[in-house]
């Protein structure tokens, strides 16, 4: 990738990042709102950990997709936790290493979620990490009894990722 | 032309930070951006505009209504919050956190006061969004594409 913009650029003042900085793209960008579920992608690479992420929020579901791929995950995104167990059920996300879910959806929450899966025996050895905009103890201890992997605070940034990947791989 | 377009959009931004519009979870978001995602700002901006302009219309409509179903007017509060959370809009968060609270008091004078705030703070937050969008385009336009 070539860049000569790199030189002409003016750097950035302290609280700026480079990112609103001029830019020359040379590969074709990723969008970072949802992809759709494609049940048999030709480019599937069979090593790639892949994350199923459930929020109904779309500027939640945009963040933690871009949190994901920028640790190297492959990425699907539904908005609900009903949509999630179709997908897993009917075998439509393959080999899915981690779920990672919103407590608090309408329909189905985060935490029936989490139940679910802990009871299907297709799918209980997938590790579910619960996130939540609310500090609740209780909330926090019903779900790791339940037998969730981790439970995050909302905002998600990199490093809570980064740090529960790593246990994870 | 570059140059002055690129101080400006820093002044904007800069002052956003300044005047406690954003925090550092938009910086956060900045630092994510990265050349396989370049746009990935000012997506999750778009999406966090629409999403509220959505919510706002439907805490008005729920407040408009004789009988007000406050655990509903709530849950709409709890939306805007989580997703201003998520984007770095700190003035539009508290304010949010301020209208549960009325919520919870289940008054309807409280939860009209304060939409009103949330409303002005975030048609102004979004006005900004639209300008800082809006520069970063023009100085993008400033240097050809290979």
């Amino acid at each position: 990738m070539t860049s000569s913009v790199a030189a002409a650029a003016p750097s950035p003042a302290p609280a700026l990042s480079p990112a609103l900085s001029p830019k020359v793209v040379a590969p074709p960008p990723q969008k970072a709102a949802d992809r759709k579920v494609v049940a048999a992608a030709a480019d599937e690479v069979p090593n790639e950990m892949h994350v199923l992420a459930v929020d109904d929020s779309s500027v939640d579901r945009a963040v933690i997709a871009k949190i994901l791929r920028s640790s190297k995950y492959r990425v699907t995104t539904v908005e609900s936790a009903t949509r999630a167990l179709e997908l897993l059920c009917l075998g439509l996300v393959p080999n899915v290493n981690m779920i990672i879910t919103d407590y608090w959806m309408p329909g189905m929450t985060g935490y029936e979620l989490l139940k679910r899966v802990k009871e299907s025996s297709k799918l209980k050895e997938i590790p579910v990490v619960i996130m939540s905009s609310e500090n609740v103890p209780n909330r926090i201890s019903r779900c790791l009894e339940e037998g969730a992997e981790d439970f995050l605070l909302k905002p998600v940034r990199p490093s809570d990722v980064s740090r529960l990947c790593s246990r994870i791989r | 032309m570059a140059a002055a377009l690129t101080s400006q959009l820093h002044a904007l931004v800069n002052n956003m930070f300044a005047t406690g519009l954003l925090d550092d979870q938009f910086q956060q978001l900045q630092m994510l951006q990265d050349f396989s995602a370049p746009d990935f700002v000012s997506e999750v901006v778009t999406l966090f505009c629409d999403d509220g302009e959505r919510i706002i219309g439907e805490l008005a409509r729920e407040l408009d209504k004789p009988n007000v179903d406050f655990d509903r007017v709530d849950s709409f509060a709890h939306q805007l919050k989580g997703s201003s959370a998520s984007v770095g809009a700190q003035k539009v968060k508290n304010t949010c956190i301020q209208f549960r609270e009325f919520c919870q008091q289940r008054s309807r004078d409280g939860c009209l006061k304060t939409l009103d705030l949330v409303r002005t703070e975030f048609y102004d937050l979004r006005n900004k969004f639209q300008a800082m969008l809006q520069l970063e385009q023009q100085i993008q336009a400033c240097y050809p594409k290979h």
